[in-house]
């Protein structure tokens, strides 16, 4: 018997039993693949940035994502508060107070962290270095559309201050500079108590 | 192979031009503006205070384009434009260009004036010797009055006034 035909009937029961065992299999996998549905006790637990660190990564947001104009609305998924944008309390108004609050820094927190949870938790995971992972650096790095254009480039003081927040090292003098330029006065007859985060 | 009749090309460009034409956020933006006032005609001196960007943006079939316009007003509350303001404004490249504001206050750019690289970075309104300078930068909008929208409140600084009501200058 020659080498090609002892090999042949084991070929032909290999054939025979691909085309009648192996479909059952696969849809029996796929079905219970199908079923594979998370428990209902199951909970995602996501991993965020330092909050504490955060005030200065706001203020950084505020004066250049949050303006009425794109983030400082409240048409935005990603909504920015703060003191020369949009306000978190009704009675609040632009520069009234004259510094972002404490419980507008929280907002804005809530709402950077908020966004995407798993991409937030799997930058937060590899100390931030991947940080195109999150669509809010994507976007403000040109990378994906975004109808305020490119805002930050690698490396420059933006971009520093907001990776450099999530690989937990938060550059606070990168922030600092590109932060709003003066704290303005309070408006005349206002009050002017000013209660900066954290 | 039959030849489709010359009409069914045409047929199917104006069907285009029909769906660009129906922006449905577009024509409730413009019908959120309300008409005309009275005895205010078309023209450099109608809708102070109003989004002009809205219209102004150059569409087909739409008034001619601004890149950047607004309005001025004496004070926040006061309805009476700012006659002959200087707004001054320096965008992302460095460039900068002023405009001067009319009887109703109102200024206007066209891109043939002045196509800012946005963001906008400064603004200031000023006057002989009063003045105020804009506290953020302007990320995309060409309307002052997209923004500035009266009253006052959480999420508007309220119209551009170059002084407040008190007399005072704005911070």
């Amino acid at each position: 018997m020659s080498e090609q035909e002892r090999h042949r009937p084991s070929r032909r029961r290999l054939t025979s039993m691909n085309e009648k065992t192996c479909p059952p299999i696969v849809l029996a996998a796929l079905l219970l693949l199908g079923c594979d549905v998370p428990s209902s006790t199951a909970q995602f637990t996501e991993q965020v940035p330092d909050r504490a660190s955060f005030p200065d990564v706001a203020q950084a947001m505020v004066a250049h994502c949050g303006t009425l104009d794109c983030h400082g609305t409240p048409y935005r998924n990603m909504r920015i508060y703060g003191n020369t944008g949009l306000r978190w309390l009704a009675t609040d108004q632009t520069l009234n107070p004259p510094c972002t609050t404490s419980a507008e820094v929280d907002q804005d927190f809530d709402s950077v962290v908020g966004f995407e949870p798993e991409a937030m938790s799997a930058v937060v995971a590899q100390h931030g270095a991947n940080p195109d992972l999150l669509t809010m650096v994507r976007k403000a790095r040109g990378i994906e559309s975004h109808k305020g254009g490119t805002v930050m480039k690698p490396g420059d003081d933006l971009d520093t201050c907001i990776t450099s927040w999530l690989a937990d090292n938060t550059q606070t003098s990168a922030c600092q500079r590109v932060g709003p330029a003066t704290t303005p006065p309070p408006l005349p007859g206002t009050e002017p108590a000013c209660e900066p985060g954290p | 192979m039959k030849q489709m009749p010359r009409w069914v090309g045409s047929f199917k460009g104006l069907a285009l031009l029909g769906l660009i034409a129906c922006d449905p956020v577009h024509s409730n933006d413009i019908a959120a503006l309300g008409g005309e006032a009275p005895g205010v005609s078309k023209g450099p001196m109608h809708r102070p205070g109003q989004p002009c960007t809205v219209c102004h943006d150059g569409a087909i079939g739409d008034p001619p384009a601004f890149s950047v316009a607004g309005t001025v007003f004496e004070t926040p509350s006061s309805a009476q434009g700012a006659d002959g303001v200087t707004v001054t404004m320096v965008d992302s490249s460095g460039s900068s260009h002023s405009a001067t504001t009319n009887a109703a206050g109102n200024f206007y750019l066209t891109p043939q004036n002045w196509t800012p690289v946005y963001p906008i970075l400064s603004v200031t309104v000023a006057a002989g010797d009063v003045g105020a300078i804009m506290h953020s930068q302007i990320s995309w909008s060409g309307s002052c009055g997209w923004c500035h929208v009266k009253p006052a409140g959480p999420s508007s600084p309220g119209h551009v006034s170059l002084m407040l009501d008190d007399g005072g200058t704005p911070p």
